[in-house]
């Protein structure tokens, strides 16, 4: 049906990645962002707007913090239909507690795994997730939402479309898209090298989206393929669960052999016995860290079968000085302190594992690198956008004579997308410091707003878009771009007048967290300036010629045009 | 780039009925080839997932090794099944060879689980 395979693969260029450059677009900026997660939370929260912190003491403020945790009212609803029977008020077996602490983070991130009685399948876990100050070990308010980690971090990866894990299964099919974009892109540019010098900036919207989309292409390109491909590999075991369900009993029998070998228990002995001090386990393992020539600070504390006489406790250490996550684990026998084992030295396979995650999720230290990870990701959002522009350019002429509206439609989601996406997020960030701090909802008014803004953005794109059908510009980019300056203007004042964080008294002090997030609002609004600036200009001229010739400006140049693509294949 | 989709002919008839199209909207044999691509390439690439962890198992090497290393390759096979369904001359064999292979892969990962299990 395809003549060869350059056609072919140009048909799964232009389809797919039209359609998934939509929920790319999202997985790209959001994944941007990320890369800041925890700065923004310092940002959206004030109260946590203190210098990193090493992991707290687990006896004086972790264990009271654990004992009082219990799931929330939405992690529990997600049981519903998993369970024979009712659902408990409380759940007494704890499976896990752990902690989780970075370079990065003020506050350390306490989680606990329960038991569900009666669940269908035996092995199901709900959690509990808080950060906690690790000064006081308060817990920070529950209705206050991390903007950074716990909003646009989740987004990035799963859109939060949580019914039957949708958005990891849209997200990683996308992914997978965005490869066979990349590899179909190549084919399509036969001579990418001569491609990648060109940008015609001052030709025609088309000409310069095409070469935009091409030098942002290739030059990310194996930025861009390895966060696709590296993102696959993190949720490896959500799209292919064979371990859990075609392979479960030779898990099973693993884990079996394993517990044998190593030493510490698969099963609860089903007999209660108190936990000694993990302090000291922890000041063990840092000890034997020294030893090695790698002192380091904790990273991960986790506390297995809690509660019971065959629980553990095992020490990792944090790894900002590494490309994995954490290491070097070290397990306690939570009953005595006694050493069970030190995990042995990584195998091969595993440290290329550990790589590849690793330098997506990137938790080590390394500023530099991290700000080339946003650049890399907004030149994602750059050729993607530019793709969706040369999609509506090169139809345009084409839809209008026949009535078609399909430019118009694709022109309106990209106007949703690009501009509609960025008022989402600075219309959540003003709500954030607008909204009060005691208004029990807080976080969940957050969300609303930020869906709302984007669906009025979205309402706005499709109404202004009738230019489009037309051959002509959508005006609600322009429009939009105002907005979006408006937005960032507006977050960065109220950031000041209701926390007194302003830039000169940050940026004097070195407080980058919220800094950074208030120098990156600014150049936004000055580059959505610019934008909008520009577009206007070309807004006026294309109606200036359109008075003084019969055919609106684009028209003779389409014809050109149609040439100029023949000849590009 | 052109715009097969709106541009190219559908094949000829000798392609065995490979461009028959529906009244409207996409053609079957399109429909098809996207159907082939993704529902059998995730079918051929679960068994090769299930066939190289359970076997890499048996060899020997540590379980979770074997789930990684097979998953990662898993991830980079599932994209050269997927460019190679669009680029392949006829859908049904790229339909016949990914069920089929996924099929087969995915049962002798069963036969190797029940061997081990004893």
């Amino acid at each position: 049906m395809f003549q060869n395979f350059r056609l072919s693969m140009a048909w799964l260029h232009t389809w797919f990645g039209l359609v998934l450059g939509f929920v790319l677009m999202v997985v790209f900026f959001y994944g941007s962002l990320s890369v800041f997660d925890r700065e923004i939370d310092r940002w959206a929260i004030p109260s946590s707007r203190f210098a990193p912190q090493p992991m707290p003491s687990f006896d004086t403020i972790l264990a009271p913090a654990f004992q009082k945790m219990q799931p929330a009212k939405e992690a529990v609803a997600l049981l519903e239909g998993r369970v024979n029977g009712p659902l408990p008020e409380r759940f007494e077996v704890v499976n896990s507690w752990g902690a989780y602490t970075t370079h990065r983070d003020p506050v350390v991130s306490v989680f606990a795994g329960f038991k569900v009685p009666n669940a269908k399948d035996p092995d199901e876990t709900v959690f509990a997730v808080h950060a906690l100050d690790p000064r006081s070990g308060a817990v920070l308010p529950q209705g206050q939402l991390r903007i950074g980690s716990e909003f646009f971090y989740p987004l990035h990866y799963s859109l939060h479309l949580t019914w039957k894990d949708l958005g990891y299964w849209i997200v990683g099919f996308s992914a997978l898209m965005m490869l066979a974009a990349l590899v179909s892109g190549v084919v399509m540019h036969r001579k990418i090298f001569r491609e990648f010098f060109t940008f015609r900036r001052h030709k025609t919207v088309q000409r310069g989206a095409l070469d935009l989309h091409n030098l942002t292409g290739v030059v990310a390109l194996p930025f861009h393929f390895f966060f696709a491909f590296t993102g696959l590999v993190i949720f490896a075991g959500i799209y292919f669960p064979v371990a859990h369900t075609q392979l479960h009993d030779l898990h099973e029998l693993h884990e079996r052999v394993e517990a044998r070998e190593t030493g510490l228990p698969h099963e609860r002995a089903g007999v209660a016995a108190p936990m000694a001090s993990v302090d000291k386990m922890v000041a063990q393992a840092q000890r034997r860290w020294e030893a090695k020539g790698m002192a380091g600070d904790v990273g991960f504390v986790n506390v297995t079968h809690v509660g019971d006489a065959n629980a553990y406790v095992s020490v990792y250490r944090a790894g900002t000085d590494r490309v994995a996550l954490t290491g070097e684990g070290i397990h306690f026998k939570a009953t005595t302190g006694e050493l069970l084992r030190k995990d042995p030295p990584r195998t091969a396979v595993d440290s290329v594992n550990e790589f590849l995650t690793g330098l997506h999720l990137q938790h080590f230290r390394h500023w530099m690198l991290r700000w080339l990870y946003v650049l890399g990701g907004l030149l994602g959002c750059v050729c993607i956008a530019t793709g969706f522009l040369f999609f509506v350019e090169k139809r345009k002429q084409q839809h209008a004579k026949a009535g078609g509206q399909g430019a118009r439609i694709v022109d309106a989601l990209a106007v949703t997308t690009v501009t509609g996406m960025l008022i989402a997020t600075m219309a959540m960030l003003v709500a954030n410091r607008l909204l009060p701090e005691s208004l029990a909802d807080k976080g969940e008014w957050e969300r609303t707003v930020f869906w709302s803004a984007w669906g009025v953005a979205m309402v706005h794109a499709f109404v202004r878009g009738g230019a489009v059908a037309r051959a002509g510009m959508n005006p609600a980019w322009r429009e939009q771009c105002w907005l979006v300056a408006a937005g960032a203007m507006t977050a960065v004042v109220s950031n000041a007048l209701t926390t007194g964080d302003h830039l000169a008294r940050t940026i004097s002090t070195g407080y980058w967290p919220v800094a950074g997030v208030d120098l990156s609002l600014l150049a936004t609004a000055v580059v959505s300036v610019l934008v909008a600036r520009k577009l206007a200009r070309r807004a006026e001229q294309s109606t200036a010629s359109a008075t003084s010739t019969p055919l609106p400006k684009g028209g003779a140049l389409g014809a050109s045009m149609k040439n100029a693509e023949a000849s590009h294949g | 780039m052109t715009d097969t989709a709106t541009t190219a002919p559908p094949v000829s008839a000798g392609a065995a009925g490979a461009g028959r199209r529906s009244a409207r909207g996409l053609p079957w044999a399109l429909l098809s080839r996207i159907g082939a691509a993704v529902l059998g390439g995730y079918a051929f690439c679960w068994g090769f997932i299930a066939l190289a962890h359970s076997g890499l198992y048996a060899l020997g090497m540590p379980f979770h090794d074997g789930e990684h290393l097979s998953a990662i390759l898993g991830v980079l096979l599932y994209l050269v099944v997927f460019l190679w369904t669009f680029a392949a001359r006829r859908t049904g064999v790229t339909w016949a060879v990914l069920l089929a292979g996924g099929g087969v892969m995915t049962g002798a990962a069963a036969l190797i689980q029940r061997a081990l299990l004893g």
